[in-house]
């Protein structure tokens, strides 16, 4: 059996990541102007609201709604996290599936809702599945199962596939200059690409008909050919709580504990 | 579209909230995806390592199994190992769980990548003796079909081959060579797969019944469809040991002798090895037994594929001439040695390409 203090320890994490994405979404407020900015703030809500179902389901003290009504607002995230990873792949072809940013969150979304639709509680916790208090909590203390192993460890690699590879792109030069999580600064130049996509993988810089942009992060070495840069102005251009490489940790650490939750149930 | 094209005409709060450039990205080149790859593995063994099964006894019973048929001076260290786990179970698995952990996250990181390699290589010759009584290879039961010599030590190999350097000369014809060089690699890739042709002919393997006998015995646990692809290939091996044997030693002697021939030769061999590998891991490691429930790690298979990747031929790098911008050159190598693009260059200086991972000149 797991010790519960190491479930309390990732249902800790669980909630630190809660509050972050909480403190996002306030500073962010994006009720106050134009109606994409609400849709786009999809990606903090789905933190928050995964980060406290797997804080829920990790201690039994922690659980807020029934399963099923987990499992409803998963099943709305997958939907929602779905169409946008089509309407992106219509718009930057099938590299969107493998790279673009709502892939992730659409394998996050859908390993929640498999968790609480295929957990099988064990015999003495065995009271109508998941339900209520210390359904799911009581399960992986107590060590309940999830149906199709298969869909479990295959959940768990693209979590942890994600996790890794956004650790190398926060990590990188190109995310926030040579090791440090100083913000990176975008300076619109001449219609030259020098970026590589993003989202999209390598070779999709192209697609982009828009002016493009130099990215150029801490030392860096900086030509005089290149335009000035403005510096970072305070946190409404993505710094402290909205720095872009928060929602990034964030999403690491569920994935990775996610993953945990799935192998130790399988 | 490119998210950095983008940033400049992205909204301010679309950045703020996260959604779409979350972080600009570098892409890695071959050697860093391939240590992604292997981050990703250690990473996985940590996940793994939390298992129920690690936190009961039933996990130091299986470190004192692999005592069982080595040398005394191997074995003891092993007994003795086993049994201090036993006694502080829980605060030891969690620290083996974690440092796995972490030694993922450490790869994954790129200011920490040489320090958790490092630290990689250490913990799996630990783990080799300890953990898997020198992969079984000083007994008789070593055999490549059950992970044989041991998949931890691959990860070491892989961390080796994988080390953030290059070696000054010829440009390196494939990966593996490019920390250190062309002969070298070749010849750990010849030891590694003759030294499973051997383990493949060795007589407790070749016995009629061996093959049978242990692809049957993976099924314990395991779902019903991975039960049953494991009953219906060890049925087709039934008393077919000798000719088994001999068929899987004449294909890992030809993966063995593949990086010495040419370049298409070697990547027939290479696309041989890693579909042996595949094989080997669905049939004989039933997915490393991760689906049983016990599973350390996921055995040798994908270690083994993704070694043989590493010596995939690539295009050869060429580090940039010094004169042409000074600066620009030495943040460029800089790159490059932590296995980056380089996202700066203005036009007319050199460039990487994220397709060859050559350089080129704009």
């Amino acid at each position: 059996m797991v010790p519960a203090w190491i479930l309390d320890i990732f249902a800790a994490i669980m909630l630190v990541v809660a509050a972050v994405s909480a403190a996002r979404l306030v500073a962010a407020r994006p009720w106050q102007r134009e109606v994409r900015r609400a849709a786009l703030a999809d990606i903090d809500v789905a933190h928050l609201l995964m980060a406290i179902a797997m804080a829920g389901m990790l201690a039994a003290s922690l659980q807020t709604l029934p399963n099923g009504a987990w499992s409803v607002i998963f099943a709305v995230m997958t939907a929602w996290f779905g169409y946008r990873v089509v309407r992106d792949a219509q718009v930057s072809g099938v590299r969107a599936l493998a790279g673009g940013h709502c892939a992730p969150h659409l394998i996050h979304a859908g390993a929640m809702l498999y968790m609480f639709m295929a957990f099988t509680a064990p015999a003495a916790h065995g009271s109508g599945g998941m339900g209520g208090m210390g359904g799911m909590a009581g399960g992986m203390s107590g060590m309940g199962s999830l149906q199709l192993p298969l869909l479990a460890f295959l959940f768990a690699l693209a979590l942890i596939g994600y996790s890794i590879w956004d650790l190398d792109q926060l990590s990188g030069p190109g995310a926030s200059g040579h090791y440090s999580l100083a913000a990176v600064r975008a300076v619109p130049t001449d219609p030259v690409l020098v970026g590589v996509g993003a989202s999209a993988g390598p070779g999709a810089a192209a697609l982009s008909p828009a002016p493009s942009v130099t990215m150029t992060a801490g030392p860096v070495a900086e030509p005089a050919a290149v335009a000035e840069v403005p510096p970072a102005s305070g946190p409404a251009d993505g710094t402290g709580v909205l720095a872009p490489w928060v929602a990034t940790g964030c999403r690491i650490a569920m994935g990775i504990t996610m993953a945990f939750m799935l192998v130790i149930m399988i | 579209m490119s998210e950095i094209a983008a940033a400049g005409v992205r909204p301010a709060w679309r950045s703020r909230l996260g959604s779409g450039a979350e972080v600009a990205r570098g892409t890695p080149d071959v050697r860093r995806r391939l240590q992604l790859g292997l981050a990703a593995i250690w990473l996985l063994d940590g996940v793994l390592q939390y298992q129920s099964f690690m936190f009961s006894k039933g996990f130091s019973q299986m470190l004192a199994g692999t005592a069982s048929g080595n040398p005394g001076a191997v074995a003891s260290p092993i007994t003795w190992n086993a049994t201090l786990i036993e006694h502080h179970l829980v605060l030891l698995n969690s620290i083996f769980a974690t440092i796995q952990l972490l030694l993922g996250i450490g790869i994954a990181w790129r200011p920490t990548v040489r320090l958790a390699l490092a630290a990689s290589v250490a913990w799996a010759l630990g783990v080799w003796w300890f953990g898997e009584g020198l992969g079984m290879v000083l007994t008789s039961s070593a055999s490549p079909v059950n992970g044989a010599p041991g998949a931890v030590i691959i990860y070491a190999l892989l961390a080796v081959l994988l080390w953030p350097a290059d070696r000054a000369g010829k440009p390196a014809p494939f990966t593996a060579a490019r920390t250190v060089g062309a002969p070298a690699a070749r010849a750990l890739w010849l030891v590694l797969w003759l030294s499973l042709a051997y383990f493949a002919l060795l007589p407790g393997n070749r016995a009629p019944q061996a093959l049978n006998g242990m692809i049957a015995g993976m099924e314990s646990g395991e779902p019903g469809w991975l039960a049953a692809l494991d009953r219906g290939a060890a049925s087709l091996v039934a008393h077919q040991g000798l000719a088994a044997s001999i068929v899987l030693a004449i294909a890992l002697v030809i993966i063995a002798a593949g990086v010495y021939l040419p370049t298409s030769a070697a990547k027939a061999t290479l696309v041989l090895a890693i579909v042996v590998a595949a094989v080997i891991w669905v049939f004989g490691e039933a997915f490393g037994a991760i689906m049983a429930g016990g599973a350390t790690d996921v055995n040798s298979g994908p270690l083994l594929a993704l070694l043989a990747l590493t010596y995939w031929p690539v295009r050869a790098a060429v580090t940039p001439p010094a004169h042409t911008a000074p600066a620009l050159a030495h943040t460029a190598a800089a790159d490059a040695d932590e296995g980056t693009t380089v996202l700066w260059s203005p036009p007319g200086s050199w460039t990487s390409s994220p397709r060859s991972c050559s350089w080129s000149r704009r």
